[in-house]
């Protein structure tokens, strides 16, 4: 069995699965960095090791939401947008005219991918705020519930943000797949 | 070492361990940077939304976003609620970085902006305003 991907599928892949897939998953990695930086949870000497793994963490994963909603806008989206020429029948490489076409499913467009289309760009701007404040204060988190709290609230939000914009694309993927 | 504290609760007896700042090595920092941080990031997440709404409720605005055309207003929306949250992190960092402001005020503030932000990006509600 040969596995071909067009450039599209590709790029389309590299968006939706590696970027936002290595986002997503990457998420509870993060919360649990940031929840357990409790002084009854953590040593002296583990700590170290512990906040460089998290400032690491927190940067690569902001700076992934970055490329990810990037990619999606600039190259993936004007793919999925583009309108077919005038008598064109066959709709299957125009995949919002095709959702539209059908009463069925044109609100996979208007709803799913209006919302998709918004709300993904929050994730990466949640997020830069939680990897600065990581880089930033670094151990101090230990001692500052405040901020250890308002960067646990704002990675959850720039992950729902991120399931959302995931979860709608997947679904809209498969009902009109960019090929 | 830890300050091992010993704390009695209705009879029971708890351990806990405090860490102090000295303890642990750490020279603090006032809350201004982080408040500018998340401050910004909320008035990025609100333009997003204000622009979003602003562009389905009238044509002209929904031309100008239009800035790339293969992208379509979605372009200007996204390039410019960028660039305000940049304009904005640059602005309110010189001003609080050294400073210690009011915590939960400022969480206020942010949490009133990212909840507008959010709104203004749902389809149920920029639709309302549909030209």
């Amino acid at each position: 069995m040969i596995l071909e991907l067009t450039n599209r599928e590709t790029w389309a892949a590299l968006h939706g699965i590696i970027l936002g897939g290595v986002f997503l998953l990457a998420f509870a990695g993060g919360l649990a960095g940031l929840w357990s930086l409790r002084p009854e949870w953590v040593t002296v000497q583990g700590l170290q090791e512990r906040m460089n793994r998290l400032r690491l963490g927190v940067f690569s994963m902001a700076a992934v939401a970055w490329l990810t909603v990037i990619t999606g806008t600039w190259i993936v989206y004007p793919w999925y947008r583009a309108k077919p020429p005038e008598g064109t029948e066959d709709l299957t490489d125009f995949p919002r005219s095709l959702l539209l076409s059908n009463p069925d499913t044109d609100q996979w467009h208007k709803f799913g991918m209006e919302w998709k289309e918004h709300v993904a760009w929050v994730a990466p701007i949640l997020a830069t705020a939680v990897a600065f404040i990581v880089l930033y204060y670094g151990k101090q988190l230990i001692v500052d519930k405040n901020l250890r709290y308002a960067s646990i609230v704002l990675w959850i939000l720039a992950f729902s943000a991120a399931a959302v914009a995931g979860l709608l694309g997947a679904l809209i993927t498969k009902s009109a797949p960019i090929q | 070492m830890a300050n091992i504290r010993v704390v009695s609760e209705g009879g029971e007896t708890i351990d806990e361990i405090a860490w102090t700042a000295q303890e642990l090595d750490i020279h603090e920092r006032p809350n201004g940077p982080a408040v500018a941080a998340i401050i910004s990031a909320a008035i990025g997440v609100f333009v997003l939304g204000l622009l979003t709404t602003l562009s389905e409720a009238n044509t002209d605005v929904h031309d100008f976003l239009d800035i790339k055309n293969r992208v379509g207003p979605l372009s200007g929306k996204t390039t410019f609620s960028v660039i305000v949250y940049l304009v904005a992190w640059s602005a309110l960092v010189p001003v609080l970085w050294r400073r210690t402001v009011p915590f939960a005020s400022a969480m206020l503030v942010a949490a009133t902006l990212v909840a507008l932000g959010l709104v203004g990006t749902f389809p149920k509600f920029f639709e309302l305003f549909a030209d």
